[in-house]
């Protein structure tokens, strides 16, 4: 079965002049080492900024954890700046009632680095096993911020740290697709945030992110220029379904997919 | 409950949780290359069993061994004949 790509050729392929050319060579020449060396020296300066942030706020491990990676993703939009634009629609701190669930279509790698667009941090990424195994340099803050390994810790595990999350009103995020989309469409959700929103009662944040598979997507691996946006839409509360009983998730899930995949649509028409 | 109509119900609990065609759903049918179900979607598959049914299965090995539908059909059939 073939898609058509949601995303116009031109915008993913723009080698179309000698100018954008060498924009994307000084790009991808500039940016990978300094992305590289904003890693390493955000390394070698953790453990002081930690143990500062630690005092300074009194926070728990995690929470002091899950802000410094949500300043480290604003640092890598600072760096990328000359190269992508940056827009949101609707976050303000005002938006976004914590506890929550967001849950975010896919695109890129650099989608987890633009959640540094959202206004709050105490956010805890629930994802694969792979990032845990492959990203090996992220791996012990992805520990200390007591980020999620759905495969690791199945369904009862992820019930029993969700609660803990939610309980200090803190937000899980979730890509619900589960991988990054190749066409730039929404693909099929898995039932996870969904049920965990039924059992728990906390509502869901849907996000819609467009651009980072301009930037860098799945199939590619240099970078593009590119314009990305992140929208917010109005929260989903669990206590609208569940009174369908056992098909609540289900179609919990139906409806967030829905009004994600139809404003990702909208956004890319108003971007084009 | 009859083997046919356990599974049947395990039949009918998939289609509705993932989505899947109905007419796809063969004994033989790989979970993964036929249904395009992952590693992800096995964690919704042992909620969705076990509610269905009402037993844990959540920590067997033998979960880990399935591949193919039949592969369900059997470990759900032999969980209920030894839970007679």
């Amino acid at each position: 079965m073939t898609h058509q790509s949601a995303v116009p050729d031109k915008k993913r392929s723009p080698l179309h002049t000698a100018g954008s050319l060498l924009v994307v060579v000084v790009m991808n020449l500039v940016m990978f080492p300094l992305i590289v060396l904003m890693t390493v020296m955000g390394i070698v300066l953790f453990p002081i900024c930690f143990i500062t942030g630690k005092i300074v706020t009194g926070w728990q491990n995690d929470r002091v954890m899950r802000y410094f990676v949500w300043v480290y993703g604003r640092a890598w939009m600072i760096i990328m700046s000359p190269f992508v634009r940056f827009k949101r629609t609707g976050l303000t701190r005002d938006n976004i009632d914590m506890p929550c669930i967001i849950v975010i279509n896919h695109l890129s790698f650099f989608d987890t680095y633009c959640m540094a667009l959202l206004p709050v941090s105490d956010i805890a990424f629930a994802v694969r096993s792979w990032p845990f195994k492959k990203l090996f340099w992220y791996r012990p803050f992805m520990r200390l911020a007591n980020y999620l390994d759905l495969e690791a810790i199945g369904w009862e595990g992820t019930l029993r740290d969700s609660r803990r999350v939610f309980e200090r009103k803190g937000a899980i995020l979730v890509f619900p697709e589960g991988h990054r989309s190749s066409d730039g469409k929404v693909q099929r959700f898995y039932s996870g945030p969904f049920r965990l929103a039924i059992e728990t009662g906390v509502p869901i944040l849907p996000l819609c992110i467009t651009g980072t598979d301009v930037l860098l997507p799945p199939d590619r691996w240099w970078m593009m220029p590119a314009t990305v946006c992140l929208s917010i839409l109005p929260l989903v509360y669990p206590r609208e379904f569940i009174g369908d009983g056992e098909t609540a998730h289900i179609n919990l899930r139906k409806h967030v997919r829905k009004i994600i995949a139809e404003h990702v649509e909208k956004m890319r028409k108003e971007a084009a | 409950m009859t083997d046919q109509e356990i599974m049947t119900l395990i039949d009918t609990t998939l289609v509705n949780e993932f989505e899947l065609n109905i007419d796809d759903m063969a004994a033989e049918a790989s979970l993964k290359d036929d249904l395009g179900l992952d590693s992800l979607d096995r964690v919704d598959m042992v909620i969705v069993l076990e509610k269905a049914f009402g037993f844990k299965m959540g920590e067997e090995e033998a979960i880990k061994a399935i591949r193919t539908l039949g592969d369900i059909h059997a470990f759900v059939i032999s969980k209920k004949q030894q839970m007679h």
